[in-house]
């Protein structure tokens, strides 16, 4: 059943047909359309099918009474205005179900202009609410632009000077004094960071437009995990660090596309290599429920100070303390592996001890799964 | 055909001329000669008329797919058909989702680079893919890895 969104359209539940009758008379005179309903069953099965502003709903109820239609209907439509009915206008109530999301309470008895005055504010809210939200969006959006534009015309300059570099160090490296050549070395540095940062906003950006992860592809997750593996044991910076896995045998594939799979186990390992310390341990590993595949990366490094964790999946979010602050990085990988996985319909979770371990835990769908829930869908 | 003292020659087609310049003065320090052009359509003659022992492409000039074209264009020329050519490119970091439909008949590109390349590296392949077995009627050594 599609969903639509009408925004004149008020839904009444309330198991005194009284009640439900005069609100419909009233607000039907305001130009509103009324649905009612005698129990929150209805009006919350109606709910799926139809997104109208704002509910008023009776806290005192036989089957389903107030509070818990507040606590399912918000998380069907978290949008949704709600105004309860109060029976006694006990403060206590009404603030009660303020502080479970509903907007405003009206005590009964209520006149016609009591009533209309709060469902035309209630509404009001509403729609300000979805136009500040269409705006947010719109402005993530030329923002993002922009800076993606910018990106690409960065990336020839900024290419052009390092291969300079490249090459004068090359061709010139007995020949330069030492402190040139450290010059030159350090200059490399701070382009390739240039040049990483701008690989991983355009990587970003691809995400954003959802033109990169394929959710009806499957993927081996042991293989990804291998492959990363090897290649990280191979640097110098991983030189001290022990890599392991331990991937669950028979694990049954993963939602996501190989590209994608790869990015974010690769930059989860990047980061377990790069904030640990010198003869830690980066360990991998995998399982699988009927459901869900769990990844776990675990390093034995530094840690994650408290205050940081909150913000960790921002973008250009840099966890700095005495000991990171030399670390270099984009501040973009985690908010790249967090935009796959939600992507790919999963989710991601940190846990850390300063000082002692990071742990990233990583929810992906079983991709068989995936397209029987799809149904017809599928890939 | 070449004989083995001869060096090889380069022949780069790209529109960046700094990126030109450092790469042929890489080229030229182990030994190679290099020539260059700006656009497709210069390229292709100075192709015509070099037959150069490797060719370094950008993929995108200033079209979007001028680099693919000048591909496609030499291989149809049966003195290029198998002339090793790597793929350069500053904007793609893996290989360009666009290939040469192998059943046209065409010959794919040798190597994907992305730009700005590792010295080392660009030189390691340069050397694999100029080095042929004397016998000028056999495949080009190292072959198509893409």
């Amino acid at each position: 059943m599609p969903i639509s969104e009408q925004d004149n359209v008020i839904f009444v539940i309330d198991d005194d047909e009284i009640i439900r009758r005069s609100c419909e008379q009233i607000l039907q005179k305001s130009g509103y359309r009324v649905e009612t309903f005698g129990n929150g069953y209805e009006g919350i099965e109606r709910l799926k099918q139809v997104r109208p502003p704002l509910l008023v709903v009776d806290i005192k109820m036989p089957e389903l009474d107030g509070f818990e239609v507040i606590k399912i209907v918000r998380n069907i439509d978290p949008d949704l205005v709600i105004v309860v009915i109060t029976g006694y206008a006990t403060i206590e109530t009404a603030v009660d179900a303020m502080k479970m999301g509903a907007y405003d309470f009206i005590p009964k008895p209520f006149t016609p202009s009591e009533l209309r005055l709060i469902i035309d504010r209630g509404c009001e809210r509403w729609r300000l609410a979805k136009e500040a939200k269409l705006l947010r969006k719109q402005k993530a959006e030329v923002e993002r632009k922009f800076v993606t534009l910018v990106s690409h015309q960065l990336k020839g300059p900024l290419g052009a000077v390092k291969q300079y570099l490249d090459v004068l160090l090359y061709t010139c490296h007995d020949q330069l004094p030492g402190e040139t050549r450290e010059w030159i070395i350090r200059s490399q540095a701070r382009i390739a960071e240039m040049i990483s940062l701008i690989q991983d906003w355009l990587m970003l950006a691809k995400l954003d437009r959802g033109a990169l992860c394929d959710c009806g592809a499957s993927s081996d997750l042991g293989q990804i995990v291998e492959g990363v593996l090897e290649e990280y044991r191979q640097l110098p910076s991983a030189a001290k660090i022990e890599l392991s896995a331990e991937m669950a045998p028979g694990l049954a594939p993963a939602c996501g596309d190989a590209v994608s799979l790869n990015m974010l186990v690769e930059n989860l390992v990047s980061n377990a290599v790069k904030y640990n310390k010198p003869g830690g341990k980066v360990a991998v590993r995998a399982k699988a429920d009927d459901e869900w595949i769990t990844l776990e990366v675990r390093d034995t490094g530094v840690g994650i100070p408290p205050s940081f964790r909150s913000h960790l999946f921002e973008e250009f979010y840099r966890a700095k303390t005495t000991e990171t602050q030399n670390i270099p990085g984009t501040g973009l990988g985690l908010v790249i592996c967090k935009k796959i996985v939600d992507e790919l319909g999963g989710s991601i979770e940190v846990d850390s001890k300063e000082g002692e371990y990071t742990i990233f835990t990583v929810r992906l769908p079983i991709a068989e799964r995936r397209q029987e829930d799809q149904g017809i869908h599928g890939s | 055909m070449k004989m083995m003292s001869e060096p090889k020659t380069v022949l780069i087609i790209d529109d960046d001329s700094d990126y030109v310049r450092a790469i042929q003065a890489l080229l030229e320090s182990s030994g190679y000669k290099v020539r260059s052009a700006s656009n497709g359509r210069d390229g292709l003659q100075l192709a015509k008329t070099l037959e150069p022992d490797l060719v370094l492409l950008d993929v995108m000039m200033s079209e979007r797919t001028e680099g693919f074209f000048v591909l496609q264009e030499m291989r149809r020329i049966p003195a290029l058909t198998d002339t090793p050519v790597i793929v350069v490119s500053s904007i793609y970091s893996d290989e360009p989702a666009f290939r040469v439909d192998p059943e046209a008949g065409w010959l794919p590109a040798s190597l994907f680079l992305a730009k700005p390349m590792e010295p080392a590296r660009l030189l390691a392949e340069a050397k694999r893919l100029t080095t042929k077995p004397s016998d000028s009627s056999a495949v080009a050594a190292g072959g198509r890895s893409l």
